[in-house]
């Protein structure tokens, strides 16, 4: 069975700096897989490529049998809307709509808008009762958690999680962690980056990466 | 969800759409009440060049009555000038009547009173007040042109003799005489104040010319354009062979050109205040474009095409342009009446169909107000997410 991610000789320039220095690595379906690393050594950099929001110099990254670097714009809007769904660090919530209304966006922006399917998610996450609430009367957890079920309402084949509790305090974290192990066991592919070490072994298995290259060999965490 | 989205939107952005919104009204407003007006001001420009009274003569071809019409041209009877009032007055009434305000013959005599020449005009008084609007009257007009009793007199001949309405005049022309009554004093601030106004049948009687349907003009005043006017003298000109039917050009062309520049100033002013509506939207759209690149950039990563992203900012502005031309529409009936008021001392009539132009202005304007947005295409959403 052909793995769902496959990364190949993958190299990413900004002007001089290489942000990607080659990296290749595969994912199977239904993998938590966390990406390590410190500062610049080109995390993000490998999720937004993987998340179509930016493409390679140079190299191949197929999710789902497509070749993100071979899109158009086009291509790559209608690649984001249906196979990923992405939790950011700093949640991303439009601001002026509710946490339904945000959940909802995302369904607009893939096909068409059932509010009761995404009230349901939002029960999903623990927020049937904010539903309502803008994100400026969430907290930070909430918000996290109103993000987590606005990737997951289209039923993506890939999640991406740029450091989702890095801007969240010990408990929140722990609710968020809670859902991605939810979702993990329900058999959604998870590729998460993060920074602590202790989050990270939650993961089925660790890429760890330093200047742009594979650091080491992808390690079984568990 | 569009229009969740569209509602949400505004609403997020309230205070720079209220700012774009009172531009919108603002210019909304003026240009309504501009647009009530340029479609108006023909009307009112007529009304008002009417109160300069006739702009039509008919008299003999050849007579110089055509080019002074309100001077006795020679002694009668047996005038050159002279013309048989039937069959013109004929030919005027089956001409169409609906634009006629006024028409009279005339026919001049310089009788005595007192043994003082005096210049008296034969005509119908029932018709003086609708030829001669800006006269001002002591006493009373009279309303029949069959009454032979009365006459009006001007303010110097009042002076000259000393009379007032009421007082009994006796006039004579040669071994003729006639007695009439001051019906009224009017002072019109030309050489008609030292003229007697009869009815036409008085001066007739007086004069003896033959047939007792001589007169030597026909005075009108026709409601409509100079070039409206310009047709009808031309149709009435080919029904009357053998006489001079035309404009009295000073008016025609002054009205003319007045409207002419009257609606290239509105014109002008239109555009520059489209101009600077489209500016203030402008400039309010470049600041949402601003605060709105995070918003976008999220809209994007999601997977949110960029039709989609700008149709929603569009349809915005597309709102604001509509509301505001809406609101500032009725605005500018408002300023419109007043501006007719001070300008026209009239009332001007708000037209309907000023409305869906002024409200597709206004959405155009905000449209071109909106080319900042374009820059939200270019957005990279992952530059906005970086924080960049």
């Amino acid at each position: 069975m052909a793995p769902l991610v496959e990364i190949e000789n993958l190299r990413k320039e900004f002007g001089n700096v290489r942000a990607l220095d080659g990296v290749s690595f595969r994912v199977e379906a239904g993998e938590w897989i966390a990406i390590m690393g410190p500062s610049g050594s080109g995390k993000t950099t490998l999720i937004n490529i993987l998340g179509g929001l930016d493409t390679p110099t140079s190299g191949r990254a197929i999710v789902d049998g497509i070749d993100v670097a071979r899109l158009d714009e086009g291509g790559l809007t209608r690649f984001r809307a249906e196979k990923i769904g992405f939790v950011f660090q700093q949640f991303y919530l439009v601001p002026y709509l509710t946490a339904l209304e945000n959940v909802m966006l995302a369904q607009y922006f893939h096909s068409t808008t059932d509010e009761q399917e995404a009230r349901i998610e939002l029960e999903r996450v623990g927020l049937s009762d904010r539903v309502d609430h803008l994100p400026g009367e969430l907290s930070g957890g909430e918000q996290q958690r109103v993000a987590v079920a606005r990737a997951l309402i289209n039923q993506p084949k890939l999640i991406l999680a740029d450091e989702p509790t890095g801007n969240l305090d010990e408990a929140n974290e722990q609710i968020v962690l809670r859902l991605l192990g939810e979702l993990h066991a329900e058999g959604h592919t998870i590729l998460m980056v993060t920074h602590a070490p202790e989050i990270g072994q939650l993961a089925d298995r660790r890429i760890d990466l330093a200047h742009g290259r594979l650091a080491r060999s992808p390690t079984v965490s568990r | 969800m569009f229009l969740r989205l569209l509602w949400r939107s505004m609403r997020g952005s309230r205070g720079r759409m209220a700012v774009a919104l009172l531009a919108v009204i603002s210019g909304a407003t003026v240009i309504s009440a501009l647009l009530d007006l340029e479609f108006d001001i023909e009307r009112q420009l007529t009304q008002e060049f009417r109160l300069l009274g006739a702009n039509v003569v008919i008299s003999r071809a050849g007579s110089a009555q055509a080019l002074a019409p309100w001077q006795p041209s020679s002694e009668i009877p047996g005038s050159p000038s002279l013309m048989d009032q039937v069959p013109v007055l004929a030919q005027i009434e089956r001409m169409p009547t609906k634009d006629v305000v006024a028409l009279a013959p005339l026919l001049y005599i310089v009788a005595h009173i007192r043994d003082t020449p005096v210049v008296v005009a034969g005509t119908w008084l029932d018709q003086t007040r609708g030829l001669n609007p800006t006269w001002k009257i002591e006493g009373h007009w009279v309303s029949s042109r069959d009454e032979e009793a009365e006459c009006l007199i001007g303010r110097q001949v009042a002076r000259q003799f000393s009379v007032a309405p009421g007082t009994l005049l006796e006039m004579h022309y040669r071994e003729r005489s006639a007695q009439v009554r001051v019906a009224g004093v009017f002072d019109a601030g030309g050489t008609e104040d030292s003229q007697i106004f009869v009815n036409l049948p008085v001066v007739q009687k007086l004069a003896q010319t033959s047939g007792d349907n001589q007169i030597e003009v026909v005075l009108m005043s026709i409601r409509g354009t100079s070039t409206a006017i310009g047709r009808y003298t031309q149709q009435l000109a080919a029904a009357l062979p053998g006489y001079a039917v035309r404009p009295i050009q000073a008016v025609s062309r002054a009205e003319g050109n007045l409207l002419d520049r009257t609606r290239l100033l509105i014109a002008l002013m239109v555009v520059l205040i489209l101009v600077l509506t489209a500016l203030c939207v402008l400039a309010t759209m470049a600041a949402l474009a601003m605060e709105r690149r995070k918003d976008v950039g999220l809209m994007k990563a999601l997977g949110g095409s960029i039709s989609r992203i700008v149709a929603l900012f569009l349809a915005e502005v597309g709102t604001l342009g509509a509301a505001g031309g809406l609101i500032g529409s009725i605005g500018g009936i408002v300023l419109a009446r007043w501006m007719g008021h001070r300008v026209f001392n009239a009332s001007v009539n708000a037209r309907w169909d000023v409305f869906p132009l002024t409200i597709a202005l206004m959405v155009g304007v905000a449209l071109a107000g909106a080319l900042p947005l374009r820059l939200l295409g270019k957005v990279k959403p992952a530059v906005i997410l970086r924080g960049e």
